[in-house]
């Protein structure tokens, strides 16, 4: 198991991140995504929108990685919950593969806040746990995915300046 | 961003545009009232509704054409 977790900040305050965040896939940890569908999206009595959504991602795995693994199929289906507080300030986002998951199983955690000490900035934290199942060089699969991780963050991170510039930005990598 | 099936993106785009305008004027500034959207969700569902059975892709223990307020509260 490898846990991958990071924190960003945007220079700018919440709502505005948030609306951004709404237009495009806001998972900036997969760049990869192909399709995005909602499945659901409700208010519940706390106001608070809960929205479900089916999203295909290419995960941009190398082909030895695939010839490991004895599959030529790259595209894999996540399902995600995301819950927008609106008086609280809050976004979430927890996603899930739902396919391949015979061999691997990768959870993702987002959290939009205000920043603490800044209201007109906003601070991203992302969390990923990654579990590869039942083969050898299991250890050895699961850095490779939580580097892939690491580095399509950093690079989506740079590609999402062009709306909005990111402020600072820390990644924190337990040794292994 | 596409849809999964091919054949909802239009309607997609379309539920997309409707949602983000609702989202950001409305949702965003305390107003969850009168939601435009609804019809608009409901064929795009149908369709995508289509696309997962015919991909066989598993979902599970999601009622579709669900699109609405006041639901159970879910745990986050």
């Amino acid at each position: 198991m490898r846990v991958w977790s990071s924190e960003h900040v945007f220079g700018h305050p919440w709502d505005t991140v948030i609306k951004a965040a709404m237009r495009k896939y806001p998972n900036p940890m997969n760049p990869s995504v192909v399709g995005v569908d909602v499945l659901e999206r409700s208010v519940d009595s706390r106001g608070r929108l809960h929205s479900h959504r089916l999203l295909s991602t290419e995960w941009g795995l190398p082909g030895l990685v695939r010839a490991i693994l004895g599959t030529s199929r790259t595209l894999t289906y996540i399902r995600e919950h995301s819950i927008v507080d609106p008086v609280g300030k809050k976004m979430e986002l927890c996603s899930t593969n739902i396919t391949l998951t015979n061999w691997v199983s990768v959870s993702e955690r987002l959290v939009y806040t205000p920043h603490p000490e800044d209201p007109g900035r906003t601070v991203l934290t992302q969390e990923a746990v990654i579990t590869v199942k039942g083969i050898s060089l299991g250890s050895y699969l699961e850095s490779l995915m939580a580097n892939t991780i690491s580095s399509n963050a950093k690079k989506v991170l740079i590609a999402w300046g062009g709306w909005l510039p990111p402020a600072d930005h820390t990644h924190t990598w337990p040794p292994p | 961003m596409n849809s999964v099936g091919e054949a909802c993106t239009d309607m997609k785009r379309e539920y997309d545009q409707c949602f983000s305008r609702w989202f950001a004027e409305k949702f965003l500034k305390g107003d969850c009232s009168g939601d435009p959207c609804t019809d608009l969700f409901k064929r795009y569902q149908q369709c995508v509704q289509k696309a997962i059975k015919e991909k066989e892709i598993p979902i599970e223990g999601l009622e579709f054409m669900g699109h609405g307020k006041e639901k159970p509260e879910s745990s986050s």
